[in-house]
């Protein structure tokens, strides 16, 4: 069965936030909006977020690393927050694996997002409906858009390129190769949800530099000599 | 997690009329099998009527815990996956057997079809409570209500409060039963202080999730929040985590406890020891017990943590460490800022 998703590479996210606010400028004016805010220029500005972005830092001083965390809907392949829903407003589609939020049916009761271990889903005060990540389901299926351009719109806008969008079951798609090149995985394995959403972990770079760059005939080498030797 | 007071409303309001109910109509069974334990028709025509406007009003005052109470009604069609839609259709089922049992009562009806309805309604009332109760037990992501003692706990309310009401009903009726709701009324307030004692002292004992966990890390790294991508509350952090409540529960659990189980426990053992049978007593005991478990669901609530509350860092500290050669369950340091 196919299962959409994202891939978020940890290596490259640089934490902008680009993401999270075109995917609010999107969804807000889409099918599945408004986002509703709340004194969004004032003291205490709050709103429905569809994706936070959580920022983490790891090991003890000196020997840290600060990673970015881009957090939405994993649309789980065991959704919690489904079975749990009393009038099947929340529902994952089998064709596609993709969990939504029906708002006609949707009766504002929170229990889902009670039911769901990621903090994805978020009530909107102003519509009195539960809502969440979409995967921008009105972009990725509109013919009236190029075909590059069905995406999510999170995906569209990362300036570094760190998101993936497609089918994680099928063989021949990007995300389901860099899941497995690059050991891709997920948030809280041991809550049995089976998250669609994978991450892909930091990696340590490390320059090799080349013993033949150290040679004398190299002009690289040389142009260091002669600047070290210009400068003093 | 942020207590709904809609919510603790309906428990109280369900707990009553259910647990009134019970032992109202457990006097009517009775005589069945030729007991003289039936109440006089006024007694059980006024306890049917609190019993249904109490659930009356507390389904009422649960709707307001929803965003569309509208369409509440369509609760009813995830019956056979969802704990929430069960407690909505068996509560509503429920309190239309009370009416019909009530009606039957009232109008004197064959005595088979009186005790089918009150059979019936007794059966739907218990499910009822079972729902509820399963509502909290089966989230596994809230490791406190993840246990059987949240059902045990609830189901012993419904009794805690139906017997003390109806200890006060009794004494106005049938003061010879007295000594039996007395006796009933010990006996479950007793076993609610066991259950909540042993809930609280799990509390300590769960095994919970870390940090390195949620995001999937291994153990031994030291993790520290340095950014949740908001300037203010979100609607994560302020359901999940009611940081109000945090501050005030240790000033309010201790409170509840003495209103749910020492003040009863007290006035029922004075009453019965003494064999001093005062009105007064009862309804204290009664109203203690309302006013205790109250107190008792809000801190039901506040202790409650979700386990996204590790993303933000607002969950129960604790961790790992490396240690002989094997991962060792310690107390490590998860710092907001």
């Amino acid at each position: 069965m196919a299962q959409f998703a994202l891939v978020i590479d940890l290596n490259t996210c640089v934490g902008c936030h680009a993401c999270a606010t075109n995917c609010k400028e999107w969804n807000t004016q889409a099918a599945f909006g408004p986002l509703s805010d709340f004194d969004p220029y004032g003291r205490a500005p709050q709103g429905v977020w569809y994706n936070r972005i959580m920022s983490y830092e790891v090991g003890s001083y000196p020997d840290t690393q600060v990673f970015h965390l881009p957090k939405s809907c994993l649309h789980c392949q065991d959704a919690p927050c489904v079975p749990v829903c009393p009038t099947g407003a929340s529902y994952k589609r089998e064709q596609d694996g993709i969990v939504l939020v029906n708002y006609d049916d949707c009766i504002g009761c929170k229990l889902c997002s009670w039911s769901c271990p990621y903090g994805c889903r978020e009530f909107d005060e102003a519509d009195k409906v539960m809502k969440k990540c979409t995967l921008c389901i009105d972009r990725i299926y509109d013919e009236s858009l190029p075909p590059e351009h069905r995406k999510p719109a999170c995906v569209l806008t990362c300036p570094a390129r760190a998101r993936f969008f497609g089918d994680i079951e099928d063989p021949n798609s990007e995300v389901y190769r860099v899941i497995k090149e690059r050991n891709g995985f997920v948030l809280f394995p041991d809550m049995g949800t089976n998250p669609g959403n994978h991450y892909l972990p930091r990696t340590e770079t490390k320059v090799h530099v080349d013993e033949h760059l150290l040679k004398h005939d190299n002009p690289l080498f040389l142009e260091v000599l002669r600047r070290h030797h210009v400068g003093g | 997690m942020h207590p709904p007071l809609s919510l603790i409303w309906f428990f109280l309001t369900a707990g009553v009329s259910i647990g009134l109910f019970t032992f109202t109509y457990f006097m009517e069974f009775l005589t069945l099998f030729d007991k003289n334990t039936a109440m006089p028709k006024q007694a059980v025509l006024i306890s049917l009527v609190i019993s249904l406007v109490l659930i009356g009003l507390g389904a009422i005052g649960a709707s307001f815990h929803l965003g569309h109470k509208l369409r509440a009604w369509k609760a009813i069609r995830r019956f056979h996956t969802s704990w929430l839609s069960r407690e909505a259709v068996f509560s509503g089922a429920y309190g239309f057997l009370l009416l019909l049992y009530g009606l039957s009562y009232y109008f004197n009806l064959s005595m088979p079809i009186q005790h089918f309805f009150g059979i019936v309604a007794f059966i739907l009332g218990w499910l009822s409570a079972l729902s509820t109760a399963m509502i909290y037990a089966s989230n596994r992501f809230v490791l406190e209500w993840y246990t059987s003692l949240t059902v045990l706990y609830y189901l012993n309310m419904y009794l805690m409060l139906g017997s003390s009401a109806f200890l006060a009903l009794t004494f106005h009726y049938r003061a010879e039963f007295i000594g039996i709701y007395l006796f009933l009324t010990f006996l479950f307030v007793s076993l609610g202080l066991a259950f909540r004692i042993a809930f609280n002292v799990r509390q300590f004992l769960i095994p919970r999730p870390t940090i390195n966990e949620a995001l999937n890390l291994p153990h031994n790294r030291p993790i520290k929040v340095l950014d949740t991508g908001t300037t203010t509350d979100n609607y994560c952090t302020t359901e999940f985590y009611y940081k109000k409540g945090k501050e005030l529960l240790n000033s309010v659990l201790p409170v509840a406890y003495i209103l749910t189980f020492v003040v009863p426990l007290f006035l029922i053992l004075y009453s019965w020891i003494t064999g001093n049978y005062n009105y007064t007593f009862y309804a204290l005991t009664f109203a203690s017990l309302l006013v205790g478990s109250l107190l008792e669901r809000w801190c039901f609530f506040v202790e409650g943590n979700h386990v996204q509350n590790l993303y933000y860092g607002l969950y129960p500290e604790e961790g790992y460490r490396l240690r002989k050669g094997y991962m060792e369950r310690k107390r490590t340091r998860i710092s907001l800022y």
